[in-house]
C-alpha cells in the first residue's frame, strides 16, 4: 500500500493540466490515501525505471500504458501480464509504448505503469456514477463478464451504512461464488464490505470524483485489493 | 418552511374550503366532491352563466376571494391557466393555507408558457408561504373529513393508508380499488407537477399523521433524491412504507467508458433507493393494494415458513409452487403434529405433508370442527410462521349462493382463529367461473378484516414482501 502522499495535489495537478481523467497510478495513489486496499502502480517513463520498479515490486509483473487518450488499454495492446524478468520487463516496455502510439498517433504516452501481479482471486467489480435525482450511487457486483452480460450488481446511494455494505453484497445473485462454491474457499466478504463503506467515505470526502471503477477487486479468503482503478473528475464549474 | 409544514398541515385538515371556478361543463364536479365536507364550502366563481347553477345546490357563491368570510384552509382552483397565477396570488393575500390547482397546462406540457406560468405561480407561492398542491393534479382526499379527489370515494371513518400519488388518475383508482378490498384512506394527496410541494413533504406529512398506519406511494420521479431517501427512511423507521414506482425509463445511452454509469438504470437506483430506505417496492396498483393488505390485516410474521391449506390434490400442488416461487419456504410439520393430524385426517383422497390437502377432511366446509383442529394445530406448530389457506373452489362458492349462513359460519370460525392466533393468516379465492358469486364472497371476507387474495400467487408475494418488511434489519 502506498505510503500517504500528496493526494490533493493529485487532482489539483490534473485539474492543472487540464486533465478530467486521473492516470491508474494516480487513482491508485489517491485511493490508498483514504486507506482502501490497491494493488500498487508507479509510473516508469523508460524501460530503465520500469525495470528498477519491478524489482522494487518483486516478479511477476504487469504493465499497462498510461496516456490519458487511451482509455481501453487492453484493446490497443497496452497491457502485458505476468512479466517474469528484466529482459521481459525492457521488451514489454517496447512494445506497449509503440502499439500506443500505433493506436494513436496523437496520444500523449506518459509511459507504463508498473505492479506486481496479483494474486488470482474471486473477480468483482465495484464503482461510483452520478445519478440525475439521486447524485453518487455506489455498485457492487460479480467482476468479469458477468457484470456486463447478466448486470447482476447492487446499488445505493451514497453515503451507505455497515447495512447497506452488507446488503449490497448479499443482494446479487452470485453471491453463493463469495461464499465459496464447489469447494472453493470462502472469501473475505467482510472486508468487501468494509471496502464499500471506505469507498462511500471517499467519494464524500472527493466531491471532485464524478466517476469510479474499481474494476476487478480480488476478493481473497483474507481480505480483498483492487486491481485496477479509474477515476473521472466532473468537470470544472 | 416551518410555516409551509404547519400551513400543509391546515390544508389537509381544513375547517373551511373554496372551490375556485367550478363550472357546469364539469357537472360542478368539486363541489359535488365537498357534498359529504363535514365544514364550510364555498365558492367564487364570477361567470353569471355559472353562478345560478352553484347557488341552486345550496353553495354560497362570492366573485372575490377576498368576501369569504373568517380564515380559509383549502383552496381548490379549477381556473383556466393564464388566470391562476393571479389566484395564487388572491390566495396569498387572503392568507389561504394551501391550494391544490387542478388547472394543467403547465411543466408537463413541455411547452415554454406552461413552464413560465408554472414557475410564476410557484415564486408567488413560495413567497408567501402557501402550500401549493400540484399543478395538475386532482387535490387531497381526507376521508374523515369529506374532502374528495372524486364523487365516489367513501367519507365517515379515517382508514389506515396515507397515500401520494404523482398521478391524479391513480390516486382516485388506488382508493376506489383499495376501499373494496378493505385497504381504506386516511389522506390521499394527489400532487401533479409539484411545483412547491414535492413526495418528501408528503412523506413527512404522513409520517406524523396519528391517523396513517402505513404509508404508500405512486412516484414517477423527483427533483431531490436526497431528500426523498432521507424521508422515506425517517419515515419507514416507524411506519411500513410502499413505494409503487412507476416510469421504468432509462436514462437513454450514455456516452461513457464506465461500467457503474453504463449499468446504473433508473430501475436499478430507484430499486436501490427504496431497499437503502426500509421501505418495500411494488410495481402494480393491484400489487400494492395486495401488499398493504398483508401488512395492515396480518400479525408480523417471524420468519419465512408457511404451512399450507387447499381444497384438492391440484392446488395443493400450486399453492406450494406459488409460495416457493415467492421466496417463502413450505417445511415439513413438527412430529408432533403429523401425529395429531394422524388422529383425524382423511387420507383418502388427502394428504397431510404440508400442504394439508384438507377438502375431504373437512367435508368441504362442512366439517368446522376438523377445520378447527387443522388451525390450531399449525398455529402451534413451530415449524411454520405463517399459514395461507384456500376458501373455497367453484362448487363450494356455488353452495354459499344456496346457503350464505355456511359462509358466514366459516368466517366467524376464522376470525376467532385470527385473534387467537400470534401467525399472520391469508386467504384466498379464485375469481374461476363463479365470479359473481366470489365476489360476494370476497366482500364478505373483506368486511371481517380477513386478508383474501385473488390467486395464490398475489397471496404468495405479498406475504413473502409483508415478511421482507417485518425481518428487515433497521
Amino acid at each position: 500500500m502506498a505510503a500517504k502522499t500528496n493526494t490533493n495535489g493529485i487532482i489539483e495537478q490534473a485539474r492543472s493540466e487540464g486533465r478530467s481523467v486521473l492516470s491508474e497510478v494516480e487513482a491508485k495513489q489517491l485511493l490508498a490515501s483514504a486507506g482502501i486496499p490497491v494493488v500498487e502502480a508507479k509510473l516508469a517513463a523508460t524501460a530503465d525505471e520500469a525495470i528498477a520498479m519491478a524489482s522494487e515490486f518483486g516478479y511477476p509483473v504487469a504493465l499497462k500504458i498510461v496516456s490519458e487518450q487511451i482509455t481501453h488499454k487492453s484493446d490497443v495492446g497496452g497491457v502485458e501480464l505476468n512479466i517474469g524478468d528484466e529482459e521481459s520487463v525492457r521488451a514489454a516496455f517496447d512494445r506497449i509504448t509503440s502499439a500506443g502510439k500505433k493506436a494513436d498517433a496523437a496520444a500523449k504516452i506518459d509511459g507504463v505503469s508498473v505492479q506486481r501481479m496479483a494474486e488470482p482471486g474471486v473477480e468483482v467489480i465495484t464503482g461510483m456514477t452520478m445519478d440525475a435525482q439521486f447524485g453518487p450511487v455506489l455498485m457492487f457486483g460479480l467482476g468479469g463478464v458477468l457484470v456486463e452480460v447478466l448486470k447482476d450488481v447492487a446499488f445505493r446511494v451514497v453515503p451507505i451504512t455497515a447495512r447497506d455494505a452488507n446488503q449490497m453484497v448479499h443482494e446479487i445473485q452470485g453471491f453463493p461464488i463469495l461464499e465459496g462454491h464447489r469447494g472453493q474457499e470462502p472469501s473475505d466478504v467482510a472486508a468487501l464490505e468494509e471496502l464499500l463503506v471506505q469507498l462511500s467515505d471517499f467519494i464524500e470526502a472527493h466531491p471532485d470524483v464524478a466517476e469510479l471503477d474499481l474494476n476487478p477487486v480480488f476478493a481473497y479468503p483474507k481480505g480483498a485489493v483492487a486491481v485496477d482503478a479509474r477515476i473521472v473528475l466532473s468537470d470544472q464549474s | 418552511m416551518s410555516d409551509l409544514t404547519a400551513n400543509l398541515a391546515r390544508t389537509l385538515n381544513p375547517k373551511t374550503v373554496v372551490v375556485v371556478g367550478d363550472k357546469r361543463m364539469n357537472g360542478y364536479m368539486w363541489l359535488r366532491n365537498m357534498q359529504h365536507f363535514t365544514g364550510s364550502v364555498y365558492s367564487v366563481q364570477v361567470d353569471p352563466n355559472e353562478i345560478p347553477g352553484i347557488e341552486e345546490m345550496g353553495v354560497t357563491n362570492f366573485t372575490s376571494l377576498a368576501d369569504v368570510p373568517g380564515d380559509v384552509d383549502y383552496v381548490l382552483c379549477a381556473v383556466p391557466r393564464q388566470i391562476a397565477p393571479r389566484i395564487i396570488a388572491a390566495c396569498v393575500e387572503k392568507g389561504v393555507s394551501g391550494v391544490a390547482l387542478f388547472t394543467s397546462g403547465f411543466a408537463e406540457t413541455g411547452e415554454e408558457e406552461g413552464a413560465a406560468l408554472q414557475s410564476e405561480l410557484g415564486k408567488i407561492a413560495r413567497d408567501g408561504d402557501l402550500a401549493l398542491i400540484g399543478p395538475n393534479c386532482m387535490g387531497v382526499y381526507n376521508a374523515k373529513l369529506g374532502v374528495r379527489q372524486s364523487g365516489e370515494q367513501p367519507t365517515g371513518e379515517a382508514g389506515p393508508v396515507g397515500f401520494i400519488s404523482q398521478s391524479g388518475t391513480h390516486a382516485i383508482n388506488f382508493s376506489l380499488t383499495g376501499a373494496a378490498q378493505g385497504v381504506r384512506i386516511s389522506t390521499s394527496i394527489s400532487m401533479g407537477n409539484a411545483e412547491v410541494l414535492d413526495v418528501p413533504d408528503y412523506v413527512d406529512y404522513l409520517a406524523a399523521d396519528p391517523d396513517t398506519k402505513v404509508i404508500a406511494m405512486y412516484v414517477e420521479g423527483t427533483k431531490d433524491g436526497r431528500r426523498l431517501l432521507e424521508s422515506l427512511k425517517r419515515a419507514s423507521q416507524n411506519k411500513p412504507v410502499v413505494v409503487w414506482k412507476g416510469g421504468v425509463t432509462e436514462a437513454g445511452a450514455r456516452a461513457t467508458a464506465s461500467h457503474t454509469a453504463s449499468l446504473a438504470s433508473s430501475t436499478a437506483i430507484w430499486d436501490a433507493v427504496v431497499r437503502q430506505a426500509g421501505a418495500i417496492a411494488t410495481e402494480s396498483l393491484d400489487d400494492t393494494i395486495d401488499v398493504l393488505k398483508a401488512l395492515l390485516f396480518c400479525k408480523p410474521a417471524s420468519g419465512r415458513r408457511v404451512g399450507l391449506m387447499a381444497m384438492t390434490g391440484g392446488q395443493s400442488v400450486v399453492i406450494t409452487d406459488a409460495f416457493e416461487r415467492a421466496g417463502q419456504k413450505v417445511p415439513r410439520l413438527t412430529e408432533g403434529s403429523y401425529k395429531k393430524l394422524a388422529e383425524f385426517f382423511n387420507i383418502i383422497g388427502g394428504s397431510y405433508q404440508n400442504p394439508l390437502d384438507m377438502g375431504g377432511t373437512i367435508g368441504f366446509g362442512g366439517q368446522s370442527d376438523h377445520l378447527q383442529r387443522l388451525l390450531d394445530i399449525l398455529e402451534e406448530d413451530d415449524n411454520v410462521d405463517a399459514i395461507a389457506m384456500e376458501l373455497a373452489s367453484g362448487f363450494l362458492a356455488r353452495r354459499w349462493q344456496a346457503d350464505p349462513s355456511s359462509l358466514d359460519t366459516l368466517l366467524d370460525l376464522l376470525v376467532k382463529h385470527r385473534e387467537r392466533s400470534t401467525k399472520p393468516f391469508l386467504t384466498t379465492l379464485h375469481p374461476g367461473h363463479l365470479e359473481e358469486i366470489a365476489a360476494q364472497a370476497r366482500a364478505k371476507v373483506v368486511e371481517r378484516e380477513l386478508p383474501v387474495f385473488h390467486s395464490f400467487e398475489r397471496a404468495a408475494r405479498a406475504l413473502s414482501r409483508a415478511t421482507d418488511h417485518w425481518l428487515r434489519e433497521l
